[in-house]
């Protein structure tokens, strides 16, 4: 990572996709660690709708209620890649991530021509 | 040459497919109540429309980001929800309205029961959305909404007093009754700039894999496509001011509309018409049901897209489902389609500035942007319709109460 990224503007609420280009999810937040005095540094992406309580008030908390995701944890170690896009170095799966998706093809699929 | 055929086919169906059942409404009353003295600002709308959609489209094009990537990424998760849950609001009352429109024109056409149409009119769209490939939707309802330009000949025929028309592109305002005419002009401000039309286009650039080598290409669709869509207003608002003005018919059903058709041309005019009238809405009424589930998904983080199969992208399919369903029975309570379509009309207006500020922004932003950020013109207009959304959304629902929805 040469190019200085803006946390802020550059990162954060950003599409994650996959090694395979599959969009599975945002960077709903970051994992900082390291403090005053020392140097910062992003440690993971946190990913899911459980993450929003903590990013909204009372407006966050009623979003992941009725969301009820839950929270996945990307160590930074697994980007491979910061564009307009976030690029993981793995399969979603492998993360966990996009499961609403899998859990819901099944049933999609019982209905004839749902792969055209 | 194929390239050239291709554009021109794009662009036939995008005439069909600009007007939706907000500018069916709108025109027609606007004409019925002030005449051609409105046409201006359907000019002003319609520039505005090709200005935001060009800097989407190129936005989609640059970074492949579409509308709501754009807006949770530069106004952050809460305002970014807010303006979700806005512009869901008022694309399920758009949904609403066009599915209402599309039994209306079936029962005008079949005489069937309008009950039994709400429901075969939601299971055809769901099959048709199902089944076909998004090439063969776009070109089946834009084709099919062509049979409009009846009303253009219809606006020939009536002999309007075309100079009237020609005062009416001047902008001026000349009426006892200020209060109507603004509503009236923030009605055809906002059916002209309708949010879901930004969704919908700067999706489907990604979809289409849009890149900087397209820039062309997307210019050409905004400004030819929507100029032309444009035509198709004029053309409603001279058959409504030549028809009804002064003779205190209210064009408050689609079959009022539909006769102003009639009148001039008999029943061929009648029926080209309705049919016109049914494949417009029925397409709105698709763009509406992606454009929910394309700004949830997106600010959700899920797979989407029309182009994929319904099993490629499970949550969207769900949403678009859940959509169809929602919106097929809301219409079952009875609501009239036509005050429903003003009511999603003036709140569109009234979430316009959540919409298009990101955008503006966006676009401005040379880091994904790079040479291809906003030069002064597009800049120069961007703002200044910025502006006239932001004056017009503060004063919409004022507007709306005082004037009891253009009653007055």
């Amino acid at each position: 990572m040469s190019e200085p990224i803006d946390l802020g503007l550059g990162l954060m609420d950003h599409q994650l996709l996959d090694k395979d280009g599959r969009r599975c999810g945002n960077v709903d937040d970051l994992a900082i660690e390291g403090g005053p005095g020392g140097p910062a540094e992003v440690v993971a992406i946190l990913v899911g709708p459980d993450v929003w309580r903590d990013r909204a008030g009372w407006i966050g908390r009623v979003a992941a209620w009725v969301a009820r995701g839950g929270r996945v944890r990307i160590p930074w170690s697994e980007v491979a890649e910061v564009g307009p896009h976030v690029q993981l170095k793995k399969t979603a799966q492998e993360y966990g991530l996009g499961r609403g998706d899998d859990r819901l093809r099944p049933y999609i699929e019982k209905i004839p021509g749902s792969h055209r | 040459m194929n390239k050239i055929f291709g554009v021109a086919l794009g662009i036939l169906a995008a005439i069909g497919g600009f007007v939706d059942i907000g500018d069916l409404v709108f025109n027609v009353a606007a004409g019925a109540t002030f005449g051609y003295q409105l046409l201006w600002v359907v000019v002003i709308g319609v520039i505005g429309i090709i200005t935001y959609s060009e800097m989407c489209g190129r936005v989609a094009a640059v970074s492949q980001k579409a509308v709501f990537d754009a807006v949770r990424e530069r106004v952050g998760f809460k305002a970014g929800l807010i303006t979700l849950v806005a512009a869901e609001i008022v694309n399920a009352m758009t949904l609403t309205a066009e599915i209402g429109g599309v039994a209306i024109c079936l029962q005008l056409l079949s005489g069937l029961p309008y009950r039994l149409l709400i429901v075969l009119a939601a299971i055809a769209l769901a099959v048709v959305v199902w089944v076909l490939n998004f090439d063969w939707i776009e070109r089946i309802f834009g084709y099919g909404g062509l049979c409009l330009l009846v009303f253009a000949v219809a606006a020939v025929k009536l002999h309007p007093d075309w100079g009237a028309v020609g005062h009416g592109f001047v902008p001026h305002v000349d009426t006892g009754n200020k209060l109507l005419f603004a509503y009236f002009g923030i009605g055809l401000l906002g059916a002209a700039m309708t949010p879901y039309e930004v969704y919908f286009y700067s999706s489907g650039s990604v979809e289409e894999g849009w890149t900087p080598k397209d820039l062309g290409l997307n210019r050409l669709n905004a400004i030819v496509g929507y100029s032309l869509g444009g035509f198709l207003s004029f053309a409603l608002m001279i058959v409504g001011g030549a028809l009804f003005l002064g003779k205190g018919i209210e064009p408050t059903t689609l079959g009022t509309i539909a006769s102003g058709a009639q009148i001039p041309l008999g029943e061929t005019g009648l029926i080209l018409a309705l049919v016109g009238i049914l494949f417009a809405v029925a397409g709105a009424s698709i763009d509406t049901l992606f454009s929910g589930a394309y700004d949830l998904a997106q600010f959700c983080g899920w797979e989407w897209g029309r182009h994929k199969s319904p099993a490629g992208a499970p949550r969207f399919t769900l949403t678009w489902i859940v959509l169809l369903v929602l919106g097929m029975l809301a219409v079952m309570t009875g609501v009239d389609a036509v005050k429903l379509t003003e009511f999603a009309v003036i709140f569109s207006v009234v979430a316009l500035p959540l919409t298009y500020l990101p955008i503006l922004l966006v676009a401005n932003d040379k880091a994904y942007m790079k040479n291809h950020a906003n030069g002064r013109l597009a800049n120069v207009l961007g703002i200044l319709y910025l502006v006239i959304i932001l004056i017009v959304s503060l004063t919409a629902i004022p507007l709306m109460i005082l004037t009891n929805l253009g009653q007055q």
